[in-house]
């Protein structure tokens, strides 16, 4: 025995690269190849004539039961399967293996061979990966749920925000005409103005909660409703809110403007308040709506101060924060929002800032 | 005559023995929802949490089809949904035929089912490194298509494929089930086939059942492990039609 040689079947039976064993129909062994004692450590005596599923883990006997011995009754084989076997030191050996039936020629099974493969790494490597997806689909599950509370929590909350300034805006309403003296009337704008103010910054704070966590902002387009009658009354409220302002308005619509017309008034709104807390007091706002080269073009331009150069870049970032004055400190959140229902018109919001004037310009497709 | 598969495959366990009855009977071969070709849409998690969810299922095909007086034929798990449908639809079945029944898997106080709670946990564990012919790539068509299953052929392994996630759930429900209660109230004729050797339901699991239903008939089978109705065909038809 000492030359081995290349056409030796035993020694190639033996010294397989993988452990070789052959069942009987009664799933006991009838033989087993040296590698595969070598590696359960079992010796021949141990192994032969035993059921073949007594050297296997628990789990491994009631697989090969329930899937391995029902699947090669049925299609004769068995392609690459898990198995543990059970070495005779009680340690669990990880295996990847392969089943053939052997059978006559009537088709009546005479034996079984299985041809294992030692797969300890990648079973592992396999186990690994399996218990990362498991983490992630349960951090997934988890993160849906929250979402969805915090989404309902949102509505809830936009709605108990909204009831309360609806009754403080008719009540100012009712007290207006009785209203008398200068001072009582000033009171009143004023009020106006704050609840004005307020129930913008809580459809700001709603859609960015909504925009960031379900799909985006949702357009309600028509393309046949005039928009300039909306610009119209959104720029008048802006006016009647901020007295002492001058905000000058230009049109030439002369195309439908397939847009959502809640969301480009709010846009606009945004824009030019905006502007009336960044621009120079003693200079207009000056707001120009066009339809041109199949484009609507909007802007709102504003004098003062030119956006310093580090503040240009994080202009639409959500939270960013101009220098301004206390009382006409918002979330940040006006020219976020904005640029979100500029891209959701398939349009773009885009800022030059010198010396002589600010102006933001959103642009998009007619169509 | 209604054939109802075990854990781990469908009603392609049956294919070597309902052919011999389908002269005299007419033959009913099911998949369980979330076996074989079974609508994977139609798989609820709390429905199937329980093996009462797969009794309804058989008392509706029962109901279904008029059943009366028919024989249920349950291999493994089968045989206890068969006990719980028996008591579900008095009359629907005549004659129950369990093919290595159990009653409880895992060990009790005086009683011996073969299994330990953490083996259990083990196991479902192991299924899911065995993923049995199933791929993330492949569901799709596969549940789109239950009755179409060449879809799937090119997968090595075309029988008993199952999700993964639904195959451990059906494991859970089976392995953690507990019947003992119910044997007592089968009050049609029954008959267990128990293997001579079989890790899943030993021989004393088996006597057990058979002591549990009042009148029942058992036969030994010379045939191992857990799937005669595979391994030993000629067998199980013979020990059936001394009883049916």
């Amino acid at each position: 025995m000492d030359s081995r040689r290349i056409d030796d079947f035993q020694d190639m039976f033996d010294n397989a690269p993988c452990g070789y064993v052959t069942l009987l129909t009664n799933g006991r062994i009838a033989r087993v190849n040296r590698k595969l004692l070598g590696w359960t450590g079992h010796t021949p005596d141990q192994m032969i004539g035993k059921p073949f599923s007594g050297f296997l883990n628990m789990a491994g006997r009631i697989y090969y039961e329930t899937h391995i011995a029902p699947l090669l009754r049925m299609q004769g084989f068995f392609d690459g399967f898990a198995i543990d076997m059970v070495t005779a030191a009680g340690e669990h050996l990880q295996m990847i293996a392969s089943a053939t039936d052997g059978r006559d020629a009537g088709g009546k099974t005479l034996f079984t061979r299985i041809a294992l493969i030692k797969a300890v790494d990648r079973r592992l490597y396999e186990r690994g990966l399996l218990e990362a997806r498991d983490t992630a689909a349960m951090g997934l599950a988890r993160e849906r749920e929250n979402s969805e509370l915090r989404e309902q929590f949102i509505a809830v909350l936009g709605h108990d925000l909204r009831n309360p300034l609806a009754s403080i805006s008719a009540g100012a309403r009712i007290l207006g005409r009785d209203a008398t003296t200068e001072k009582q009337h000033q009171i009143l704008a004023m009020l106006e103005t704050t609840v004005m103010r307020m129930a913008g910054l809580i459809d700001n704070v709603l859609d960015f909660a909504r925009g960031r966590l379900g799909g985006g902002i949702i357009l309600d387009r028509n393309a046949n409703a005039p928009v300039e009658r909306m610009l119209h009354q959104v720029i008048d409220e802006l006016r009647l809110s901020s007295p002492g302002r001058q905000i000058e308005a230009e049109y030439a619509i002369d195309a439908p403007v397939n847009c959502d017309r809640i969301r480009i008034g709010q846009l606009v709104s945004n824009l030019v308040g905006n502007a009336l807390s960044h621009g120079a007091t003693n200079e207009p706002v000056r707001v120009r709506a066009v339809t041109e080269d199949g484009l609507f073009k909007l802007s709102v331009a504003n004098g003062g101060e030119p956006i310093p150069e580090a503040a240009m870049e994080k202009l639409f970032e959500p939270f960013f924060r101009g220098e301004v004055r206390a009382s006409r400190q918002g979330l940040g959140l006006g020219l976020h929002i904005a640029s979100q229902i500029a891209k959701a018109h398939e349009g773009s919001l885009n800022v030059t800032s010198t010396v002589e004037e600010t102006r933001f310009t959103f642009v998009m497709p007619l169509r | 005559m209604v054939f109802a598969h075990g854990f781990g495959c469908d009603q392609n366990m049956w294919r070597f023995v309902e052919p011999t009855f389908a002269g005299d009977f007419k033959t009913v071969l099911f998949d369980h929802v979330g076996a074989g070709g079974s609508d994977l849409k139609a798989y609820d998690r709390s429905k199937y949490a329980t093996l009462a969810g797969y009794a309804d299922d058989v008392v509706e095909i029962g109901r279904e089809l008029g059943l009366k007086d028919a024989v249920f034929v349950g291999h493994s798990v089968s045989s206890m949904i068969g006990a719980l449908a028996v008591q579900k639809a008095p009359g629907m079945f005549g004659k129950l035929v369990m093919v290595g029944p159990s009653a409880r898997y895992i060990d009790d106080d005086n009683y011996v089912g073969g299994f330990s709670e953490q083996q259990i946990e083990e196991l479902l564990q192991f299924l899911d490194s065995n993923h049995m012919g199933w791929s993330a790539q492949m569901a799709p068509a596969i549940m789109g298509n239950p009755d179409r299953p060449e879809l799937g052929e090119e997968l090595t392994n075309s029988f008993c494929r199952t999700d993964p996630e639904i195959a451990k759930a059906f494991a859970r429900v089976t392995f953690k089930s507990d019947n003992r209660a119910d044997l007592a109230k089968i009050d049609i004729p029954t008959l267990v086939l128990q293997c001579s050797e079989d890790v899943i339901a030993s021989k004393e699991v088996g006597e057990f059942v058979h002591r549990g239903i009042p009148g029942s008939e058992l036969i030994i089978l010379e045939a191992t492990g857990h799937c005669p109705n595979l391994s030993a065909p000629d067998e199980v038809i013979a020990a059936m039609k001394t009883f049916v």
